[in-house]
């Protein structure tokens, strides 16, 4: 324990922020940073691989299908050193480690995204979609007015568990030395060789803070909104039907 | 106002409207009746193209729903629907989902939607609701605030598919009160609907369907107390024997 803390004591900084500012960003913060930047690229990409795999049309359909099938079935760890290899011979220059972290993990977000979007969308009573259309709205009024604030508010706890894999994820940049929280660690290690069991120890902590944090969070949001649409008012007499229970009528 | 000219729908192989040809007066209230599978629903939800039809031609309010250059949304607009399963948006408050197609379709102002939805919540019984979210109506207040969003576009004919199909006994009744009025008012209607009841009360004209076919036309005084082919005969006796 004593370890631990002197060890966090010495260390705070190289955790929270890398070399910064005496070098890029890192540890803690390039995690986060990761993080959110690259669901928040990867979500516009996901909403719109999912409509494009539930097109009517096949030439939107097949491409969108074919993407989120090829990137779902290789490891993660392999996609990295993909676009680690073939960035640079692409673009003619080289691209560092922070950026080609983002962009995999942005691309493979954005599949994994678009199927809990897409069930979260089909998912959806058919009723929804002919009362918005009956009232004249056009296709694309309905998915952003009608389908998605229920679809997305639908697949909010399997938005938030895919950041928190998204954090997790993250630290596999360390084998393209992206210096994040897990590089930080590895150098602490390095520095201290005889203490791997406390500064992994300290690793293993804030991951699982954080992301128990994260769930709790997620868990409150969701009872909010769910009370708001099912009424305030806890003594209700009337038995409220939900969509549910429209739906199998 | 809407006529069908015989009108053919399959499914695959499955001949769900067959040759129906049928004509509504402006101001005229139908009521479609006829067993389930029958065709009723599907009749009617090829009026607003929900259902696309094969061959035939419908004309709603004078015009070819089927014209070529037509602006399906823009049409589909204008006619008033209202579903079994009410389809209220459950993420949206009341006076939301009743101002959603006026503001974002006819391009009403804001304010004057609202005013327009209130008045109609009003009408309807439900004032006092404007703020409430659809999960916390009852099935026939949910219906209630259906018939008021279909109303909010202004719609020449208003389509009621089963409206209170869905409903529990002591709901039905408000949501026929609703439509009774609208009649009243002059409101064309097409309401395929089991509440026979309301049939003989409002309808000018009942049409009764079997397998796809429109068997038989009447007002409601012959069709139930007279009706012609044996199919309806036997229908009008099993809802009795109930």
């Amino acid at each position: 324990m004593n370890d631990i803390i002197s060890i966090v004591s010495e260390n705070w900084m190289l955790l929270l922020v890398g070399q910064y500012p005496h070098g890029p960003m890192g540890g803690l913060v390039l995690t986060l940073i990761l993080s959110v930047v690259g669901l928040a690229l990867a979500f516009p990409v996901s909403v719109l691989l999912a409509l494009a795999r539930i097109s009517p049309f096949p030439w939107i359909r097949l491409p969108a299908t074919t993407i989120v099938y090829m990137v779902r079935g290789v490891p993660l760890i392999m996609f990295i050193f993909w676009v680690y290899f073939f960035l640079p011979l692409l673009t003619g220059r080289t691209v560092s480690g922070t950026v080609t972290m983002l962009i995999t993990l942005v691309i493979y977000q954005a599949a994994y995204l678009s199927e809990s979007i897409r069930a979260g969308i089909e998912g959806l009573p058919r009723g929804q979609v002919e009362a918005s259309r009956a009232l004249g709205m056009s296709y694309l009024g309905t998915m952003s007015r009608i389908v998605l604030p229920q679809a997305l508010y639908n697949m909010l706890p399997a938005m938030v568990s895919q950041f928190i894999s998204t954090i997790k994820e993250t630290s596999l940049g360390y084998v393209i030395s992206v210096n994040e929280l897990t590089f930080s660690a590895n150098q602490i290690n390095a520095a201290l060789l005889t203490k791997p069991f406390p500064v992994f120890m300290i690793l293993a902590a804030i991951y699982f803070v954080l992301c128990f944090t994260l769930s709790q969070l997620a868990r409150r949001l969701e009872a909010r909104i769910a009370g708001k649409r099912a009424g305030r008012q806890k003594a209700h007499p009337v038995p409220m039907p939900t969509v549910a229970h429209v739906v199998t009528k | 106002m809407i006529s069908f000219d015989k009108i053919n729908k399959w499914y695959g192989s499955y001949h769900a409207l067959c040759d129906v040809s049928a004509e509504v007066a402006k101001g005229e209230v139908v009521v479609v009746c006829g067993p389930s599978g029958s065709g009723k629903s599907t009749l009617i939800r090829t009026v607003n193209r929900l259902e696309e039809i094969q061959s035939g031609k419908i004309v709603f309010d004078g015009q070819d729903i089927h014209a070529p250059r037509l602006n399906l949304n823009h049409f589909r607009a204008g006619v008033g629907f209202v579903f079994q399963s009410f389809n209220l948006f459950p993420h949206l408050s009341v006076l939301d989902n009743i101002m959603m197609a006026p503001v974002n379709v006819l391009g009403t102002k804001r304010s004057d939607a609202r005013a327009q939805a209130l008045a109609l919540l009003e009408r309807v019984g439900l004032g006092a609701k404007a703020n409430a979210f659809p999960g916390q109506l009852s099935g026939g207040q949910q219906q209630r605030v259906a018939i008021a969003r279909a109303l909010a576009m202004k719609p020449p004919a208003m389509l009621f598919d089963e409206p209170t199909s869905a409903l529990d006994p002591e709901m039905v009744g408000e949501v026929l009160q609703v439509m009774k009025s609208l009649a009243k008012d002059g409101m064309t209607m097409i309401c395929v609907t089991h509440e026979m009841g309301f049939a003989r009360e409002v309808a000018d004209r009942v049409w009764f369907m079997d397998h796809g076919k429109l068997v038989e036309t009447g007002s409601p005084d012959s069709f139930f107390t007279s009706p012609q082919s044996p199919r309806a005969q036997k229908f009008l006796s099993d809802l009795r024997s109930h």
